[in-house]
């Protein structure tokens, strides 16, 4: 579906922002990248969905060489912005209008999208009066409304309450059900863990680890498993114990701890791909 | 697609509140201040005369053959006469023995009371027209005036019975003051476009970057030379060489919209893209004021693009020139606003 091979790409200034990449994507995957701030995802981007021309390397999209498609690669690919760009005095159905009207394939009736993403009472209201979560939510279904095969999506649940944003995920995942790509541009560990097949780490440029979520987990976390209880009735203070997660069911010390004490919690102590992250590359995601 | 964006910028131009006031107001109020400005140039220059000898041959000539002047008893009835109606340009005061001090070639005393506003060129030529007076009056010297046939050529129109009245004069001001505010519209639509994100959303679609130029170009022109048709109609100048005008109107709102690309491109933000248009709006204007107050003009103006608009426009309605005489004019519109759009969209596309 997407293969980049030794992607590379200097700003006209002379700033190299993308150092000889690699990847590839599968039919059906959502691939997650992520990085901080500057790392290098927006510039791959961009270079994906043809904003920035001029760069080093091979990119293959849809079968067919980066350099070589015409305008209708965008009838194809799917683009959702970071930041909410929509017509502020135009309601949100004439704003997915305007979009719709420019693909010439098969397109999503409006009123479809808007309700898939809870916005269908909002239909007619002008773009300036709704908040950033509802613009996101449009910015999000805009992506979908040509039904493309290949999606770009920039942080599709930054400014989004848990309720919305878990709805956006699950739209992402329907997505991958019916068949879609999804090229997931994150810097939050937990939606990527969520959601993404796999991801990669991209920091100054260059890629640091491609892997699934959990693969990375089992890797780089401790095979241990925490336990928190209460030694001497619930009244007491709670205490915790660490026990391997090998041989766990002949461990006599953990066997005597569950059944002589009240557990509060127990907890197998693999990494989080935060965790993962700034181990690998030494960075925070902020 | 581009049919598509027209109709959308349309659609947010209608129903920005700013624009649509500014606009709304620049196609009622500009037709109400044209039919309420005079159509009409008083050409007498209407003068006043207190003599005090009544006897004196000059007051019977006065008398017995009216003219532009008015004979009035007192000084004082002439000087309140002068004051009041507005009438008069100058009012004239003989004393008694002015006939005979010219007689003796002493110096003769006169008042001569101008109206205000009346500018220093007339006021000399009165002075010249007042010495040959008394060297008329006078029978030593009028014996030897040199005497002379004078024979008289008016290069370009004559005007004389057909003067250009202020309101014709206000026309190509109104018309380049309502295209120019366009400036600002396009300008702060296209900046918008860029700021905010939609244009990369629109180019991350089917359209093409030149398309969304091209919708945007197309919407400048029709709401230029809309208005501009619009108060050619109202103003009832549209049947002055139809096509010339159409022309000549279609080429300045090309102009405008090279300008309103050239702001655009260099704007940050909004209130950039309005600071911007004041910069450029202003000098534009000027060479319209030069139609009004013909002593302005001089050479260096036609470094203003909008001069070329000017120029064609107040030849066409006010002079009656044809192709040919503004021909010149038209190529430097055409020149003007391709230049601008060029350097306007090659600066814009490194926004993206």
């Amino acid at each position: 579906m997407l293969s980049v091979e030794d992607l590379s790409y200097t700003y006209p200034g002379g700033t190299e922002a993308v150092r000889g990449i690699d990847f590839t994507i599968e039919k059906g995957e959502i691939f997650g990248f992520l990085g901080p701030s500057g790392a290098g995802k927006s510039t791959t981007q961009k270079v994906l969905i043809r904003l920035l021309r001029g760069f080093q390397g091979h990119v293959t999209v849809l079968g067919k060489p980066l350099n070589e498609w015409d305008d209708s690669y965008y009838e194809q690919v799917g683009v959702a912005f970071e930041l909410p760009n929509h017509y502020q005095k135009l309601t949100a159905t004439e704003n997915l209008a305007l979009f719709r009207s420019l693909y010439s394939g098969e397109t999503h009736d409006p009123a479809n999208l808007l309700e898939m993403v809870g916005l269908e009472e909002d239909a007619d209201t002008r773009l300036s009066q709704f908040s950033k979560g509802m613009q996101m939510r449009l910015n999000f279904v805009r992506a979908l409304l040509h039904k493309p095969d290949l999606l770009f999506l920039d942080e599709p649940t930054t400014g989004l309450d848990p309720v919305n944003g878990q709805k956006i995920k699950e739209i992402i995942r329907a997505q991958k059900e019916a068949g879609r790509t999804i090229f997931l541009t994150t810097h939050d560990m937990t939606v990527a863990d969520q959601i993404c097949d796999r991801v990669a780490f991209i920091i100054d440029g260059k890629i640091t680890l491609i892997d699934s979520p959990r693969n990375l987990r089992l890797q780089h976390g401790e095979r241990r498993v925490r336990v928190e209880f209460h030694r001497d009735g619930l009244s007491s203070p709670a205490q915790q114990a660490e026990f391997p997660l090998d041989g766990l069911g002949d461990n006599s010390e953990f066997l005597e701890v569950l059944r002589n004490n009240p557990i509060e919690t127990i907890h197998t102590q693999e990494a989080t791909l935060e965790d993962i992250f700034i181990e690998t590359t030494g960075r925070t995601l902020t | 697609m581009i049919g598509t964006l027209v109709v959308k910028d349309i659609k947010l131009f209608v129903r920005n509140r700013f624009f649509l006031i500014v606009t709304a107001l620049g196609l009622v109020l500009y037709p109400i201040i044209y039919f309420l400005i005079p159509d009409q140039v008083d050409e007498s220059l209407g003068m006043a005369f207190y003599i005090e000898d009544r006897e004196s041959a000059l007051y019977q000539r006065l008398t017995d053959e009216p003219g532009d002047y008015v004979l009035f008893d007192t000084e004082a009835e002439m000087l309140t006469a002068l004051q009041e109606t507005g009438d008069y340009f100058v009012g004239l005061s003989l004393p008694a023995d002015l006939s005979a001090a010219a007689a003796r070639g002493e110096a003769v005393e006169l008042n001569a009371y101008y109206a205000p506003g009346v500018p220093a060129e007339a006021r000399q030529i009165f002075h010249d027209v007042l010495v040959l007076f008394a060297n008329a009056v006078n029978p030593e010297t009028l014996a030897n005036l040199t005497r002379f046939n004078e024979t008289e050529f008016v290069l370009g129109n004559d005007l004389m019975g057909a003067p250009l009245s202020l309101r014709d004069r206000f026309v190509p001001l109104f018309l380049v003051f309502i295209v120019m505010i366009e400036i600002f519209g396009l300008a702060t639509l296209l900046n918008r476009d860029v700021e905010n994100g939609t244009a990369r959303a629109l180019i991350t679609g089917p359209l093409r970057l030149h398309q969304f130029f091209a919708g945007k170009a197309l919407m400048g022109l029709i709401l230029a030379f809309g208005q501009l048709l619009f108060l050619s109609a109202v103003m009832g100048v549209l049947g002055v060489s139809t096509l010339l005008l159409l022309t000549t109107l279609l080429l300045g709102s090309f102009l405008m919209v090279g300008t309103g690309f050239f702001v655009a491109a260099l704007a940050k933000d909004n209130t950039s893209a309005m600071a911007w248009a004041i910069v450029f709006i202003i000098p534009m204007v000027i060479p319209s004021m030069t139609v009004l107050l013909p002593g302005l003009s001089t050479g260096w103006m036609e470094i203003i693009p909008s001069y070329y608009f000017v120029d064609s426009l107040h030849r066409i309605l006010n002079f009656g020139a044809g192709w040919a005489d503004v021909s010149r004019n038209l190529a430097m519109l055409l020149i003007g606003g391709a230049a601008t759009l060029a350097i306007g969209t090659t600066a814009i596309r490194r926004k993206f």
